[in-house]
């Protein structure tokens, strides 16, 4: 028992920064536009936070510069898949190559430097639920903001004008057009929006789980973070569930060794991926049974005004 | 006014000279402006660039030997590429391919005539990398599971498989518990040019451009495969199996991957060791891109790319800066090759409205 909460309690640190990300993507890709800069994106927000952390000693301000400063980095995705029309694959790739070498660059002096983790602050009475109170309720503020932010991100698709404006982005963007709602307007703004989400999943990593700075801080989880966008169908609330999985899966990685169980390192590092490609398969299983259609309609594809693509 | 794009009739050449010119300038501008960022003064930088690559046998040698795994990762990329697929999983089969022919290398190596072992181990490094790539191709094939994730997420696998053998098992004891494997014989050596660095998998590289060249051109399955790049629909009602093509494909394309790996192994490194490919299989995804996909465009784009390479390796060398700075070029420069493609076929038009 304790050792499930001692798990499902680390679940939740290790799932959070992939829970902005995927945040982020579904934002992204409800519009339409595919971000694969994840990883990069993910990396610069770390590389920020990380250095604005070391230089004030300030989580606000860490978090914050590491939010903007990812928005600003996706701003050339969106320059470049939406002004200038490339392919939003490339340019999403182009993207991770950017922010890779971006915080390698930067972070090259930095390492070996450590800076103050976020401390856990329990939520009174929450806390003193069995199991679910230290679980979930024990955690530091970023954790609690991210839970904020799921309802948000759900609020603001579903239940808002805006988010419907959003959704109808990726879904009939030529209707969107002809009813006089700006198209790149609308998709800018969702790129640039998760982008920052994106960003705040990478600076909880140096704020958070590994307080001291290390080449690749990330490793891999923004592309974790993009099979999980599908997992979760699109939807902020799904996110939360697919978040945690792969959180139990990466806490496991860390403390199955501690229980005595005799497994290479190596192959523990394996997991989360292993598990990523199949449960991405047996999601993309699912949504072909399903027959209807999850992904966004226009995912991926340009809009042109006036031109069929 | 207003500014807004005009779509070109017709795209002459001197029009893509044009852009391409001045994307490169944009390129140089950014990196100017990166170094500056960094404290370096930027025409000192470049000249020593310049002097090093250009100027010493090094140089030309360096360029030459980066530029080969470059080639055959580039080929990888692009071959799936035209089919509509993205193989963004070369690293990864770079490094099964290694894996494979080690094995070979560390079991045989002294058992097996000589002209044996080395086409041995090329064999493995082919079935190695291609196997590797025919797990995405599948789940693409059967499932319709996105291959760009899955390809990709198979990168660390492989690269912790690797770990997992080069710090234990493999690991020559003889060598201060550093993370490689003992070396292998002489018979395991590609030959040098001379008492240059530069090895046989140079020609084999351009060996490969040529074959799948006249696969894509010459051949009923390279037919196939364009078209179903060019046109699915029009494919399947040919009678294309584009399933079966779609594993095929990427078995192929990871075993070219694979290939790169055995040139490094066995003409330069001489053994297994940590980080043995050095971005080689993700930058294998813009030499593609830059060439358009072409197999004889790759020669030129892998070129290009190794000088990249080269000179992040002067600036570490020189200015003490980190090697992973090769990806922030990379990005730069996939960025800008990126965004000025729309202007070759669109042109930039000024309206004046009257009052």
């Amino acid at each position: 028992m304790d050792f499930l909460v001692q798990i499902l309690f680390a679940a939740v640190g290790m799932g959070t920064p992939l829970l902005f990300a995927t945040l982020g993507g579904v934002i992204s890709e409800r519009a339409g536009v595919i971000n694969l800069g994840m990883e990069g994106l993910m990396l610069v927000g770390a590389l920020v936070a990380f250095v604005v952390m070391l230089n004030t000693g300030n989580y606000f301000y860490a978090l914050v510069a590491a939010s903007v400063s990812s928005g600003i980095v996706s701003m050339i995705h969106g320059l470049v898949s939406l002004v200038l029309r490339a392919s939003q694959i490339a340019s999403g790739l182009a993207l991770t190559f950017f922010g890779t070498g971006l915080s390698g660059l930067f972070g090259d002096k930095l390492t070996g430097e450590t800076v103050e983790p976020l401390t856990r602050i329990p939520i009174p009475f929450l806390s003193s639920i069995p199991v679910l109170g230290p679980v979930l309720f024990n955690q530091d503020l970023l954790v609690y903001f991210s839970y904020i932010c799921v309802l948000f991100s759900w609020w603001l698709l579903f239940k808002t004008r805006l988010g419907l404006n959003i959704r109808s982005m990726g879904e009939a963007p030529e209707v969107c057009d002809s009813l006089g709602l700006s198209v790149l307007g609308y998709r800018f703004f969702a790129v640039v929006g998760g982008g920052m989400l994106i960003g705040i999943g990478g600076a909880y990593f140096p704020l958070a789980l590994t307080p001291f700075w290390v080449d690749g801080i990330t490793a891999g989880r923004g592309w974790i973070a993009v099979a999980l966008v599908i997992f979760a169908f699109w939807h902020p609330l799904k996110a939360l569930g697919g978040a945690y999985l792969f959180g139990i899966a990466l806490a496991l990685e860390l403390r199955l060794q501690i229980l005595g169980i005799d497994i290479s390192p190596y192959f523990l590092k394996m997991l989360p991926y292993v598990l990523t490609i199949l449960v991405l398969t047996l999601a993309t299983i699912r949504h072909n049974r399903l027959g209807i259609q999850v992904m966004p309609a226009e995912l991926g594809n340009i809009f042109f005004r006036g031109e069929k693509h | 006014m207003q500014i807004y794009l005009e779509k070109r009739i017709d795209t002459s050449s001197w029009v893509k000279f044009i852009v391409l010119t001045l994307a490169l300038i944009v390129i140089v501008l950014i990196s100017l402006f990166c170094f500056l960022a960094i404290g370096i003064e930027p025409i000192e930088a470049y000249k020593i660039i310049g002097e090093e690559i250009f100027l010493t046998k090094y140089g030309w040698q360096d360029l030459l030997v980066k530029m080969t795994p470059l080639m055959f990762t580039g080929l990888a990329v692009a071959l799936a590429a035209k089919m509509r697929l993205w193989n963004i999983g070369a690293e990864g089969q770079f490094h099964m391919g290694t894996f494979a022919l080690t094995w070979v290398a560390l079991r045989y190596d002294g058992n097996l005539p000589d002209e044996i072992l080395i086409i041995f181990m090329f064999l493995m490094a082919i079935i190695g990398g291609g196997l590797w790539g025919s797990i995405p191709g599948f789940l693409k094939a059967r499932f319709g599971v996105n291959e760009i994730i899955t390809s990709l997420l198979l990168n660390y696998v492989a690269a912790a498989w690797l770990d997992h053998l080069l710090f234990g098992a493999w690991r020559d004891p003889n060598t201060n518990n550093f993370p490689i494997t003992k070396e292998f014989s002489e018979a395991a050596q590609l030959p040098s040019f001379g008492n240059t660095s530069i090895h046989a998998g140079l020609i084999i590289a351009f060996i490969f451009v040529i074959i799948i060249s006249l696969i894509l051109w010459k051949s009923k399955i390279g037919y196939k495969i364009r078209l179903s790049g060019d046109n699915p629909h029009a494919a399947r009602y040919a009678g294309v199996n584009i399933r079966n093509l779609t594993i095929l494909v990427f078995f192929i394309s990871g075993a070219i991957a694979g290939l790169a790996g055995f040139c490094e192994v066995t003409g330069i490194h001489y053994r297994l060791q940590q980080n043995i490919s050095i971005g080689y299989g993700y930058t294998g995804i813009i030499v593609a891109w830059l060439a358009k996909n072409n197999p004889l465009g790759v020669i030129v784009s892998a070129f290009f790319m190794s000088i990249v390479f080269v000179s992040t390796e002067v600036l570490q060398i020189e200015y003490g800066l980190p090697i992973s700075m090769v990806y922030l070029y990379q990005g730069i420069i996939l960025f800008t090759v990126l965004g000025s493609d729309i202007f070759t076929e669109y042109k930039l038009r000024i309206r004046q409205f009257k009052a």
